[in-house]
């Protein structure tokens, strides 16, 4: 018994150094991933045509030389591009994305504002389509061929289809413009207070706030950015949920269960959808990343001022430390998002862990 | 029912519970407009340009509506109107030789802190802007001298006559600020200065209302000034000005009532608004423009002012018109029509006589490229779909275009270095004055953008100059008037269209009226009776 027991502690010892390692080995991969990121975003705002000067000032102070000029100094514009991209990395060690040329604020500021604002759309949308998703994907491919699959399937195609701007104007005037079940554009109304910062998440803020008249005003102005951008998500989760469940429910030790006479609901549940969860947790990180850097029309739709707007704003207007500090927290994004489904891969799957 | 599943079902009734309790918060502005028409908070829709809440920094759109609110001017003008500057903080007299202009602060006008504005006031607001380069603002004040005469008056020196002056004063951006506490702040009237953070949180000025909070991204609010004594009164308690870059959403939240006013609706939109919403439509001060560079090395076989007049006669006007919506109007001239100098009718369209100057020019049929940006609609005109009607049009006559679009940030840099044979472009005033639109001339800003030297047309270049020193606003008028006349008839350019530009409110708002420099006046804005 004995023995049994260290040799379990040897093995939980050697899995604790080999995720250790694991972690280690990818810290120094995301740091190499990251420069790269910045090498190539910086590059691009550089050889990108048009003048930044003038995007940034407009007409009548781009005419004026002595503005022009200060404008350049201040933002270090009048340094060649070599010694500029120094100097931005190594402000950027100090954790300094530098200054919007736009807004004249830190970029890291503006960034502090926009991506809680989208990550808190995409973290409920993402929870939701991945709720619906598994009991739909799941539901059809125990039911193929029958009635059940056939209508999620043909439902899950319209939900691809569909424009998501469309969608999201639809769904605006119908549910508040006609039918006044869910608030207006933006985060909060305009008659509500903000809450003392501490997450990001209003939702979250304002109940740590203890102020629950903000937090069903920021959950009735979270309904439909929501519920928008998770329409699409539960469509392409739900078909490839239903095609994992598929190739699994066909394995031998599936069947083997159903052949012991377990009843349909447990050999999904214990055994179907824990062999289907890690091709369904890639891509719930891929739709996860994508949601928090890519909801530019539903946040233009909903007034949202979240990191899709910034990051459009900031490129139509040549600002190049703004959308060099989109790039890299686009970037980070979806290293820390990879890193996390690695590390659940080795939770769900023990050959992975011993390996 | 097992009991994991009570637990689950009770969860979703309790979650769906929460959502429904959350979405029945409904229309913020019909929440708070039963306290309308006493007051109350107005929401106003609008697509933001704000940079900064500091008046002497800021020069966008968004930021002189929200700023003219919060800060007085010398002078303003009032309503819609753009051609009388009227006293604001105070009364101006000039000099025969329009170089000298003396305010006097009017008695009794006191900032929103209660201390009265001084001359020490006005002499540190302008001159910061004029010592900080990199502002934005900075050009406004350029060739003028401040100086204190005593605690009440102010005079303003030019070294050349500037009628243009009572309008430059009207500008937000010069707004006189309280100097004791922005200085108490980081204020200074050079390079130096640090109260931009300040300001952007904070306001030092003596208008009808004070700026509480101010968010780039997302909304603006501004509160009553209790201690305001100027003409506005301040009509409601809170006014919140909301970023929605969408004119859809604008309409949506106006028809919703989510919103009281929404500021960037096009033509189109207002026109279905219906009953229950009061709309105001009124040209723009911007016009869309043909350019026809006239430097052979860029233009070659168009260069030269008869393609450009074979252009001019080619168009449809009218049709072009139709894609532009409520307000607009026929460019009549590089000035436009709310503009003193400003021509009375447009050009007609005549087929004949734009192929007899299409003859003259040596234009033999060549592919020639309209560049022009197609991100960046103007009062709510995309530039794509007028490209493509001019390029349709323009065939008829004879000439082939092909279009070329760009970004604007792409496209604005070889149409300020003069590179562009044939592009199509707008051009705002830089203030409510005429003398804003001088810069067509040739050997001007824009001018030498379509390779138009001072030389090629000296007369018209003299017309320029008589404008510009003239010392009485009759001569200043005449010289205007004489100068949009004679671009119309030879200039390198087509004038197309003024857009304009459509505010829409709730019927329980009134006093809806735009301005060239602000767009919507926050002032005038009341609950209706």
């Amino acid at each position: 018994m004995s023995e049994t027991k260290a040799i379990a502690t040897r093995t939980s010892r050697k899995a604790q150094h080999t995720l250790l390692r694991f972690l280690a080995r990818r810290a120094v991969t995301s740091v190499i991933l990251l420069f790269g990121i910045v090498l190539v975003t910086f590059s691009l705002t550089v050889i990108v045509p048009g003048d930044p000067v003038r995007a940034a000032l407009g007409e009548g102070a781009a005419s004026n030389p002595a503005t022009v000029e200060a404008f350049r100094q201040k933002y270090g514009l009048d340094q060649p591009v070599w010694i500029r991209f120094f100097i931005y990395v190594g402000n950027l060690l100090r954790g300094d994305l530098g200054t919007s040329l736009k807004s004249g604020q830190p970029v890291s500021a503006d960034l502090a504002k926009a991506v809680p604002a989208t990550a808190e759309i995409a973290f409920y949308a993402i929870i939701i389509s991945l709720a619906v998703a598994i009991v739909l994907g799941t539901l059809a491919a125990y039911r193929r061929g029958k009635v059940t699959d056939q209508v999620v399937r043909v439902v899950t195609l319209i939900g691809l289809s569909i424009p998501t701007f469309w969608m999201a104007i639809l769904t605006y005037q119908l549910f508040f413009m006609q039918l006044h079940w869910v608030s207006g554009s933006g985060r909060i109304s305009p008659t509500i207070t903000p809450p003392p910062r501490i997450t990001g998440f209003y939702t979250i803020d304002y109940l740590l706030n203890g102020d629950s008249v903000g937090f069903l005003d920021a959950i009735g102005h979270l309904a439909l950015p929501v519920l928008v951008l998770s329409l699409f998500t539960i469509a392409t989760l739900t078909r490839f949920v239903r095609t994992s469940v598929l190739e699994v429910l066909d394995m031998d030790y599936a069947r083997a269960a159903r052949a012991k006479g377990l009843s349909g609901r447990r050999v999904v549940v214990g055994y179907v959808l824990r062999g289907a969860a890690l091709p369904i947790l890639t891509l719930v990180g891929i739709a996860f990343g994508s949601l928090l850097s890519g909801t530019v029309l539903v946040e233009a739709v909903f007034a949202w001022p979240g990191l899709g707007t910034y990051a459009y704003n900031a490129s139509k207007n040549l600002d190049l430390l703004a959308v060099t500090g989109v790039g890299l927290v686009v970037g980070v994004i979806y290293l820390v998002i990879n890193l996390v489904v690695d590390v659940l891969y080795g939770v769900l799957d023990p050959r992975v862990r011993l390996s | 029912m097992a009991r994991p599943y009570r637990h689950v079902a009770a969860a979703l009734v309790a979650a769906a519970a929460i959502v429904l309790a959350g979405c029945s918060g409904g229309n913020s502005a019909n929440n708070s407009s039963n306290s309308s028409s006493s007051g109350g908070t107005l929401v106003v829709d609008t697509a933001f340009s704000l940079e900064t809440g500091d008046p002497g920094r800021n020069y966008v759109p968004t930021g002189n509506m929200v700023l003219h609110a919060v800060y007085d001017t010398l002078l303003t003008f009032q309503g819609a109107d753009s051609t009388t500057p009227k006293p604001d903080l105070a009364t101006m007299k000039q000099n025969a030789d329009a170089t000298e202009f003396t305010f006097t602060i009017q008695d009794g006008r006191k900032f929103s802190d209660g201390t009265p504005v001084t001359a020490d006031d006005v002499v540190f607001s302008l001159d910061s802007v004029a010592g900080i380069t990199d502002s934005k603002a900075n050009f406004l004040m350029a060739g003028i001298t401040v100086a204190k005469v005593d605690d009440k008056t102010v005079k303003l020196s030019t070294k050349t006559p500037s009628l243009q002056l009572p309008a430059i004063v009207t500008n937000p951006s010069l707004a006189i600020v309280n100097s004791k506490v922005v200085q108490k702040n980081g204020g200074t009237t050079d390079d130096k200065d640090a109260a931009k953070t300040w300001l952007d949180a904070n306001s030092a000025g003596s208008g009808p209302y004070t700026l509480q909070s101010l968010d780039l991204t997302s909304q603006v609010v501004l509160v009553k000034n209790d201690k305001y004594d100027g003409d506005d009164k301040p009509a409601y308690d809170k006014i919140v000005v909301r970023n929605i870059s969408q004119s859809s959403t604008q309409l949506t939240n106006l028809k919703g009532g989510d919103s009281n006013v929404a500021v960037d609706l096009s033509g189109d939109q207002v026109k279905n608004l219906g009953d229950g919403f009061t709309v105001n439509s009124a040209p723009s001060a911007e016009t869309l423009f043909l350019l026809i560079n006239q430097d052979k090395n860029v233009g070659g076989a168009t260069a030269s002012p008869k393609f450009a007049e074979a252009v001019r006669y080619a168009l449809d006007y009218d049709k072009l018109l139709e894609l532009a919506g409520s307000g607009s109007v026929q460019a009549t001239g590089v000035i436009p029509p709310m503009f003193p100098g400003a021509n009375k009718s447009g050009v007609k369209q005549d087929l004949e006589k734009a192929k007899a100057a299409l003859a003259a020019s040596g234009y033999t049929g060549q592919e020639i490229k309209l560049q022009f940006p197609n991100d960046n609609p103007v009062g709510g005109v995309e530039f794509t779909p007028v490209a493509e009607r001019v390029q349709e049009q323009l065939k008829a006559a004879g000439i082939n275009a092909t279009l070329a679009p760009a970004p604007f940030a792409t496209e604005v840099q070889p149409y300020v270095k003069a590179q562009e044979a044939f592009s199509l472009w707008y051009w705002g005033p830089d203030y409510a004055d005429t003398s804003s639109f001088l810069p067509f001339g040739p050997g001007q800003k824009v001018g030498l953008r379509a390779g138009w030297a001072a030389e090629a047309d000296a007369s018209i270049a003299d017309l320029v100059t008589k404008a510009q020193n003239a010392t009485s606003v009759d001569a200043r008028n005449s010289a205007f008037g004489d100068y949009a006349k004679a671009m119309q008839e030879s200039g390198p350019f087509v004038p197309l269209i003024v857009p304009g530009i459509n505010l829409a409110s709730s019927t329980k708002v009134a006093g809806l009226e735009y301005n060239v420099t602000w767009t919507l006046d926050l002032r005038t804005l009341h609950p209706a009776k």
